[in-house]
């Protein structure tokens, strides 16, 4: 008599129980709550404190909006978990078939090697719902001191980080099918992690392709996610990254293939994964999920902007680290870009940073040219940019229909919560650990 | 890169070849672990493959397995017909010193093979019973000693439904009763037409089991027969007509 179960079906159950066996699983587990916790507990306190709370100045906080003051912080302990704590389990899960032996014996299933290692992602990125249970216990705090949650925005930093872990997973698969050691795994996926920062840093004195390779860092999508913003070419990048780290994983767990053919499969793969990730970069769709539309212009100036057919070219003469630039590129650029399918925008400077070069009379001005038209400005913020726009266009401005965003202001302090992240969810997560280990005895 | 074949059924010789492994290669490096290797494993025989440490035993069963490469030569399954079989559905290896998912205890792990591997639930409770592997059920595989281990390891592979089973030193680890019970629960699933290709380092236990004997030495294969025809080779070789045991044998030949 066979048993009548998929195999499938059993290699999950297999990779769940190696999870919930690790013990870096668990530790990980518990830290991911005070983490959390301490971001939570610091970001509702400020927020309360800046909406008037123990006497400080009524009305700062009344344009607050709690995707940028408290669940980006929030979240922000996630990604710290992604980066430092999730890839030790992700790398004990992938590498602890081949460490112990267990991997010769289940290579001689016929089941193919990508879903042997899509099953341990799945189990993985269950595992990293599991903990996204201490970011959502701070949701339900925050909703019961009574403050205002805007679904949208809050799914889409969930989305983001999901995302995110996703790429950890991916990396710390594909590290630790190219390694031997596991410890060696870690050090290369820690690597790449800061090899992005660094690339971040290149960017941002560099500008130009840095700046742009810098935009699909993890660090910049998480970046994004939590201003309730979805590119669909960040995605589709980061989908195609998180598909070509399991297939390099999975080509480098079949052990029985020549070490050559591997390389020439992993040099194949490699292109065409550069080859779609260069498509997906031309993409741009966007869609803003924030409340209070921080990525967006009014509905008004959009709709105005939405009229205009020809070509804007635009040339920033500012260097890559003058403040100038990162405010323009921040407030009114990258709306634009959202905008205007026929927008080139080009940086124009002989230096990184700038102080050099402001006895050139053209540095600090901004170009605008269309059909012809030229208008120069030095005005950085979003209405200047606009105003200018408008100008060299020569659309009228709209009238400003749109409504305000008045805020969610909350001076109430972040009650409970230090009991529940220092303490309950430690100690629950302790008691789940000992009664999975008991029951499985 | 060597290649697998399947040829349609040879019905020429009884018992039938159901491996045959024809100049099979392997090299690490400048290191030449295989050299050549030509042999044939036959239906419902008990094969031995004799070799002393470092002669290239695990690796030519990791070759057959398909978890380690190899450089040329050709793995071929005579009776596989037109329908092909995958090789997967052939055989079954059981390496030597691994301990497969640690976490997990023996009873899952051999429900987890019956499970993944499509094993053979019927055979069970007998397995658990011949091998002594009852007490061992609820107990972590990373808490089992050598011999429990090896015990739990050919449960497994005793259990898979592939005609053919590999068994890297089955009696490592094993004390003098246990290789004893181990060698009878061989005998009898190959009496009962399994076939099992064992490798053994020492070379008096060879003897005592196998029907059939591959030698195998710094690579290459020396000599392949049963014991009496290894015997008359090795008297040949040595022009001698008192090689006493298998071992002296083995030392004539290689």
């Amino acid at each position: 008599m066979r048993s009548p179960k998929c195999p499938w079906f059993w290699l999950l159950r297999k990779e769940w129980r190696e999870l919930m066996a690790s013990r870096a699983w668990w530790l990980f587990l518990v830290l991911i709550g005070p983490l959390v916790g301490v971001s939570f507990i610091s970001a509702v306190r400020t927020y309360a404190e800046a909406s008037g709370l123990n006497g400080t100045s009524v009305g700062v906080g009344e344009a607050f909006s709690p995707l940028i003051g408290v669940w980006a912080p929030t979240f922000s302990g996630c990604e710290l978990a992604a980066a430092f704590l999730f890839p030790f389990v992700a790398i004990r899960l992938a590498a602890g078939d081949r460490q112990s032996g267990a991997l010769k014996m289940e290579l001689q299933h016929p089941i193919s090697s990508f879903a042997r290692i899509a099953t341990k992602g799945l189990v993985l990125l269950l595992g990293w719902l599991l903990a996204m249970l201490a970011p959502l216990a701070a949701v339900a705090l925050w909703k019961s001191y009574g403050g205002s949650i805007y679904v949208p925005e809050l799914v889409t930093v969930f989305f983001g980080h999901l995302l995110n872990a996703s790429l950890t997973i991916a990396l710390a698969f594909a590290a630790a099918s190219l390694t031997v050691n596991p410890s060696t795994a870690a050090i290369v996926t820690l690597a790449v992690t800061v090899g992005s920062w660094i690339l971040s840093f290149i960017a941002a004195v560099q500008g130009g392709w840095w700046e742009r390779a810098a935009g699909y860092t993890p660090t910049a999508l998480v970046a994004e996610f939590q201003h309730g913003l979805v590119r669909l070419d960040a995605v589709t990048i980061a989908l195609v990254l998180i598909v070509s780290g399991f297939a390099v994983a999975a080509i480098w767990m079949r052990l029985g293939i020549d070490v050559r053919r591997r390389a020439y499969e992993s040099v194949a793969l490699f292109a065409a994964a550069a080859f779609v990730i260069f498509g997906c970069s031309l993409i741009n769709r966007s869609h803003d999920f924030s409340e209070n539309r921080m990525n967006s212009f009014s509905i008004a100036d959009e709709r105005a902007l939405r009229e205009i057919n020809s070509p804007l070219h635009i040339e920033v003469h500012l260097a890559p680290e003058d403040p100038r630039r990162a405010d323009l590129d921040r407030r009114a650029l990258s709306k634009l870009r959202r905008v205007l399918s026929n927008l080139q925008v080009d940086y124009v400077s002989s230096t990184s940073i700038g102080i050099f070069e402001q006895t050139n009379p053209n540095y600090g001005e901004i170009w605008y040219l269309m059909d012809g038209r030229k208008i120069v400005s030095r005005i950085t913020t979003q209405e200047g940019v606009l105003e200018s726009v408008y100008s060299v266009a020569g659309v009228p401005p709209p009238g400003d229909d749109s409504d305000i965003f008045r805020g969610h202001p909350l001076a109430v302090p972040p009650r409970g919560a230090p009991f529940v992240f220092y303490g309950v969810w430690p100690i629950l997560v302790v008691c789940v650990a000992f009664f999975f280990q008991r029951s499985r005895s | 890169m060597g290649q697998t074949t399947f040829n349609h059924a040879d019905d020429s010789a009884v018992p039938r070849p159901l491996v045959h492994v024809q100049q099979l290669s392997k090299t690490y490096g400048s290191f030449s672990a295989l050299s050549g290797v030509t042999f044939s494993v036959r239906s419902g025989e008990l094969l031995g493959l004799i070799g002393p440490n470092g002669a290239g035993k695990t690796t030519l069963f990791e070759c057959l397995a398909g978890v380690q490469p190899f450089d040329s030569g050709e793995i071929t399954f005579p009776f596989g017909g037109a329908q092909r079989p995958p090789k997967s559905s052939i055989l079954f290896y059981v390496p030597d010193g691994i301990t497969p998912w640690p976490d997990q205890t023996v009873g899952w792990a051999l429900q987890f093979g019956i499970g993944f591997f499509g094993g053979l639930q019927d055979l069970y409770p007998d397995i658990v019973r011949e091998l002594s592997l009852g007490e061992l059920l609820h107990v972590r595989i990373r808490a089992l000693s050598k011999g429990q281990r090896k015990r739990f390891l050919l449960g497994l592979g005793l259990l898979m439904p592939q005609r053919v089973l590999l068994i890297d030193e089955p009696f490592e680890g094993l004390d003098l009763r246990q290789s004893r019970e181990v060698a009878a629960v061989l005998r009898k699933f190959v009496d009962k037409g399994r076939t099992i290709f064992v490798s053994i380092h020492q070379i008096a236990d060879a003897a005592k089991i196998c029907d059939r004997f591959v030698l195998l030495s710094n690579g290459f294969v020396v000599a392949e027969g049963k014991l009496d025809e290894l015997t008359s080779l090795a008297e040949r070789k040595q022009a001698s007509t008192s090689l006493g045991d298998f071992e002296e044998v083995f030392l004539a030949l290689t």
